[in-house]
């Protein structure tokens, strides 16, 4: 099981803003796709998942202000549940 | 030979020991977990390693805001590092420095900064001081390439030949200055040819070596005891990982990254080596990567199970005492 996070990048940990999420709970998501764009203070950034699976479900939803270092939903491998 | 074979293990040891805690720290840094966050030294490791095991205990070392490396190869415990990256009270530091402030004044870290090209300038004031009180050690400033751009590095070095100081500038050589290569700001291309026009004794070196920078330290060091004065020792080296944690460049390839992971890296080289030379087996290395794992994720638990400093201690240490500044 993978979690996808909001890194915690630059010197300051700040909060970033979830603003739209590219996959659905239950969808079969590739390494290397885009789950969720967020929005820091400086920045967008898109959110890539590392391995192949199946998305879990959205611990955030669209405007919800995250915590940088928080998971915001997982890659499940074959068999894995949350 | 049986010495020469436990040396080689630990200086095997010493670099996993980095490796591992970097790509743990890195990690946890992305987690938020880590104030301020770092800067990574993956595939750096030979050269803090090869540097400290030419030196004795109580030789100096000042080194630079990439100094998670230099320190750990100095031998402060791990869980000490990581307690201070975590900003925690039990840091060698108090919790006051984080990653860029590991220092250890009692055991000859006189600890990294985040000025470019100051921990030359700090280590040549130590050669000065050991110099003045006849003590004989020596002192070793780190820097990277792009601090072998800045006024101050040269300033240094300067006086410590005018001075015949027992001094080494150790250049961490990683190519890049945050996404600058060097070749683009380095007036002539070669940091060793302007050493020597500054006149000391000036090497570009491999320094995916471990041995090789053990050795050229090593012959500095006799030459700085014996009064001969300073040595510049570059050594060409590569990081891993971007500037600091979390960057995600696009200034330099993938194939390059992969080159001198796949072709150069100092673990594997250094193993390889140790394996085809029957001082370590297979399952050895394999047990040797399993132990420093525990021992870098103990560290882990230290700095999470450790407090944070207590805001009563706010003005400790912020003055030798004199000023009455304690609460
Ligand atoms: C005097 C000064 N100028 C600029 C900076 C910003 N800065 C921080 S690290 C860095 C690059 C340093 O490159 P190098 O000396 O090669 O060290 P490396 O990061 O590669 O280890 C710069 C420009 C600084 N910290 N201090
Ligand atoms: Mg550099």
């Amino acid at each position: 099981m993978e979690e996808v996070f909001v890194p915690a990048v630059g010197m300051a940990m700040d909060n970033a803003v979830l603003l739209e999420w590219q996959k659905q709970p239950g969808d079969q998501v590739n390494a290397g796709d885009v789950i969720a764009i967020i929005e820091t203070d400086k920045t967008t950034m898109d959110l890539t998942c590392e391995t192949s699976g199946t998305l879990g479900r959205h611990r955030y939803a669209p405007n919800d202000e995250v915590p940088a270092g928080n998971t915001i939903t997982v890659v499940l491998g074959a068999g894995e549940s949350e | 030979m049986s010495n020469d074979k436990e040396w080689k293990r630990k200086l095997l040891r010493d670099m996993v020991v980095i490796r591992t805690f970097e790509e743990t720290a890195d990690k946890l840094t992305l987690r938020g977990k880590v104030a301020g966050g770092m800067h990574n030294s993956s595939g750096q490791e030979a050269v803090a390693v090869g540097t400290m095991s030419a030196l004795d205990p109580k030789d100096v070392i000042a080194t630079t805001h990439r100094s998670h490396h230099h320190t750990l190869a100095k031998g402060m415990d791990p869980k000490l590092v990581m307690a201070e990256l975590f900003a925690k009270a039990t840091g060698c530091s108090k919790g006051r420095g984080a990653s860029m402030h590991l220092a250890d004044v009692d055991n000859g870290n006189f600890g990294g900064n985040g000025i470019v090209g100051a921990g030359v300038g700090i280590a040549m004031g130590a050669a000065m001081g050991i110099k003045q009180l006849g003590h004989k050690k020596v002192s070793v400033g780190f820097v990277g390439d792009g601090g072998m751009n800045t006024g101050r590095t040269w300033e240094a070095i300067n006086m410590a030949v005018v001075n015949k100081l027992p001094f080494i500038c150790l250049v961490d050589n990683n190519q890049y200055a945050v996404e600058t290569f060097i070749d683009r700001v380095t007036g002539g291309r070669d940091i060793a040819k302007r050493g020597a026009g500054f006149g000391l004794p000036s090497f570009t070196i491999d320094g995916q070596d471990v041995l090789k920078v053990n050795r050229y330290v090593k012959e500095a060091r006799d030459r700085a005891l014996a009064g001969e004065g300073p040595t510049l020792i570059n050594a060409l080296t590569y990081r891993y990982y971007g500037h600091n944690v979390g960057e995600k460049g696009q200034y330099r390839t993938q194939e390059e990254i992969a080159d001198w992971r796949d072709n150069r890296d100092p673990i594997d080289r250094f193993s390889a080596q140790l394996i085809s030379e029957g001082l370590l087996s297979q399952d050895e290395y394999v047990a040797l990567h399993a132990e420093v794992t525990a021992q870098i994720n103990a560290a882990v638990e230290f700095a999470e199970q450790s407090p944070y400093p207590d805001l009563s201690t706010i003005y400790e240490d912020v003055d030798s005492g004199l000023l009455g500044a304690k609460s």
